[in-house]
């Protein structure tokens, strides 16, 4: 069985060699130029870079697109129940009734974050 | 009779009732939410008593193929939800700390969480100890760890409980990984996630165990991360230390119970492995004496209950080791009563002086009666005969010499021996050294009752051990 697995292992020391040797190489061969404060900024040939890297922007809008997840992929579990529900209720209503209490569930959540303003952009 | 998942869905519609009452009544005092939910969960405590048992251990019930309602499983429920009973005591004490924690123009912001997180954490607890299907055991598990992130980091305008929080949360989803990934290693050998199949396909000759014990080393990680056993308890004195009182309280107790519950379930099909044995023999030898050495230099006693916590891992593991369940669970059960009991006097003695030990000079002086506790909880934690924690380590010695394991009995007795040193420390801050401050310490009525409870429960246990063994071994 693991004979099947040596073409993985070959093409993981391949990959490790090239980029081995692509770097061996650039060091042997390769001249180093003068260090400027030019050459070592962070865009030798473009634009002088302004203000930070990464620029901070309200938490909200992580708390925002957390509850958009967490309320749209519901939609996700609803398809597959809406598509077999006819078949499924002409047995028993419990295909019903799994779905009323896992809604309520949301349900209490979403009531939960409207009331405690986590919608609410201004608060 | 009442039908077995039905006290879990109370519990959790529990948990939504209260969340609901704390977003729209505004005005009541928050801890009336907090004695809301004690009294709710003591109905559901009472009511584990009148359970339709299944008749064989772990029969599924019904047409739920993933649940059982087994007698250890109904035992773990009990114990999870006294955990939490007593668990939200302390948080009742513990609340002026929170609420100075959160700066708010509101009165008692964020109260009312702390006390409704830990009802969905113990429905997690209830789901796992039933679980028999590794599919289920995930998704309790989570429902478990994810709502101890929000517990951990509480209070996270202090800077400690921010660094807790983080830790716990990247190690825990480390964790998670580490386990989805087993689950489908032994997912794609046997084709089953039900453990009783995973049984029977294991015990199949053609099949290829070694893939299958790689997976199970695997979910070992994980679960070895959830009960703090060495090379996995990284997290554990940081997280600890940091996190709130109670909640730390609750990680060691119900966190590390629901560990070994699940342990225990999904280590018996892999137990013709020979290797697996040695592997936890080698963990427990392993936690055994990190925890103990680890513990004697700590002057912070809620770090010293953390490295306390990896030490109980290895005795228990001891017992893992063996495989005597009813040997666990008493060991459990002990350590449930003295972790909880020296956790309660340290919510109350910290917020008067601090954590350290030294905080703890004069106790004795200031207030007899939990410097008498603390004094039984150490003693128990220590292993001191006519308490629960001498008969818990005594039953699982007794198991590892009639299996014979000779290297894990040698370690245990030198490392109780080392235990002792450092929990009679406290002891003698308590007691010997004068006090700083003169003046008294006040304990409410409810929480002397709880504490005053474990006290007498952890001596009836350990003179009398007979009625919590008859309920095991049936």
């Amino acid at each position: 069985m693991l004979r099947e697995y040596l073409p993985v292992l070959l093409q993981i020391i391949v990959a490790i060699g090239f980029a081995a040797s692509a770097l061996l190489v650039s060091i042997v061969v390769g001249k180093t130029g003068k260090r400027t404060g030019a050459k070592d900024s962070a865009y030798e040939c473009g634009m002088v870079p302004q203000g930070e890297g990464q620029s901070r922007f309200s938490v909200r809008f992580y708390l925002v697109a957390m509850l958009f997840i967490l309320f749209d992929l519901e939609i996700v579990f609803m398809y597959p129940w809406a598509v077999v529900y006819k078949e499924a209720i002409a047995q028993s209503s419990l295909v019903f009734w799994s779905m009323l209490s896992f809604i309520s569930i949301l349900m209490v959540g979403y009531v939960y974050a409207l009331k405690k303003g986590a919608l609410d952009w201004k608060k | 009779m009442i039908p077995p998942p039905s006290l879990e869905i109370a519990v959790l519609v529990l948990g939504m009732v209260i969340l609901m009452l704390e977003a729209f009544a505004e005005r009541i005092d928050k801890r009336i939410l907090a004695f809301a939910t004690i009294g709710a969960l003591i109905a559901v405590l009472i009511g584990t008593w009148f359970l339709a048992p299944s008749p064989a251990q772990e029969q599924a019930t019904g047409f739920w193929s993933f649940y059982t309602a087994d007698p250890l499983s109904i035992f773990f429920k009990r114990f999870a939800l006294l955990t939490t009973i007593l668990v939200l005591i302390m948080m009742i004490d513990y609340a002026p700390v929170v609420l100075a924690s959160i700066p708010s123009t509101k009165k008692q912001t964020g109260l009312g969480e702390f006390f409704a997180i830990p009802i969905f954490t113990c429905a997690g607890l209830m789901y796992l100890v039933s679980a028999i299907d590794f599919i289920f055991i995930f998704v309790s598990l989570e429902l478990v760890t994810i709502s101890f992130y929000v517990l951990v980091s509480f209070t996270r305008h202090n800077p400690a409980t921010l660094e807790a929080g983080v830790k716990y949360l990247v190690l825990s989803a480390l964790s998670t990984a580490f386990l989805v990934y087993g689950i489908t290693w032994i997912f794609g050998v046997t084709g089953q996630t039900n453990l009783q199949r995973i049984t029977a396909a294991l015990a199949n000759p053609e099949i290829e165990r070694g893939p299958a014990l790689f997976g199970m080393v695997l979910v070992l990680v994980a679960l070895g991360f959830k009960i703090a056993a060495v090379p996995f308890q990284i997290w554990v004195p940081d997280v600890y230390q940091g996190a709130p009182t109670p909640v730390t309280a609750y990680l060691s107790v119900g966190s590390k119970a629901a560990g070994f519950v699940v342990l225990l379930r999904v280590l018996r099909p892999f137990l013709m492995l020979p290797q697996m044995e040695r592997l936890i023999v080698l963990i427990a030898l392993l936690t055994l004496l990190y925890g103990n050495l680890a513990a004697l230099p700590q002057s912070n006693l809620k770090r010293l209950l953390a490295y306390s916590s990896i030490a109980h891992a290895g005795y228990l593991l001891i017992g893992v080791a063996c495989f005597d369940g009813p040997a666990v669970t008493f060991y459990l059960v002990a350590y449930l009563l003295m972790t909880l009991l020296s956790f309660a006097v340290l919510v109350i003695v910290a917020q008067q002086t601090g954590e350290e030990i030294s905080d703890f000079d004069g106790l004795a002086k200031r207030s007899p009666f939990l410097a008498f506790a603390m004094l039984i909880a150490m003693a128990s934690l220590a292993g001191v005969p006519l308490t629960a924690g001498f008969f818990g380590k005594f039953f699982i010695f007794y198991a590892a010499i009639a299996q014979r394991q000779t290297a894990l009995v040698v370690v245990g007795v030198i490392t109780v021996a080392c235990g002792f040193y450092y929990y009679l420390k406290v002891v003698r801050a308590m007691y010997w050294q004068p006090a700083a401050k003169v003046d008294n310490i006040s304990v409410n009525v409810l929480s002397r009752l709880a504490m005053s409870a474990l006290i007498v429960a952890i001596v009836w246990l350990g003179i009398y051990p007979a009625p919590i063994l008859e309920a095991l071994r049936r």
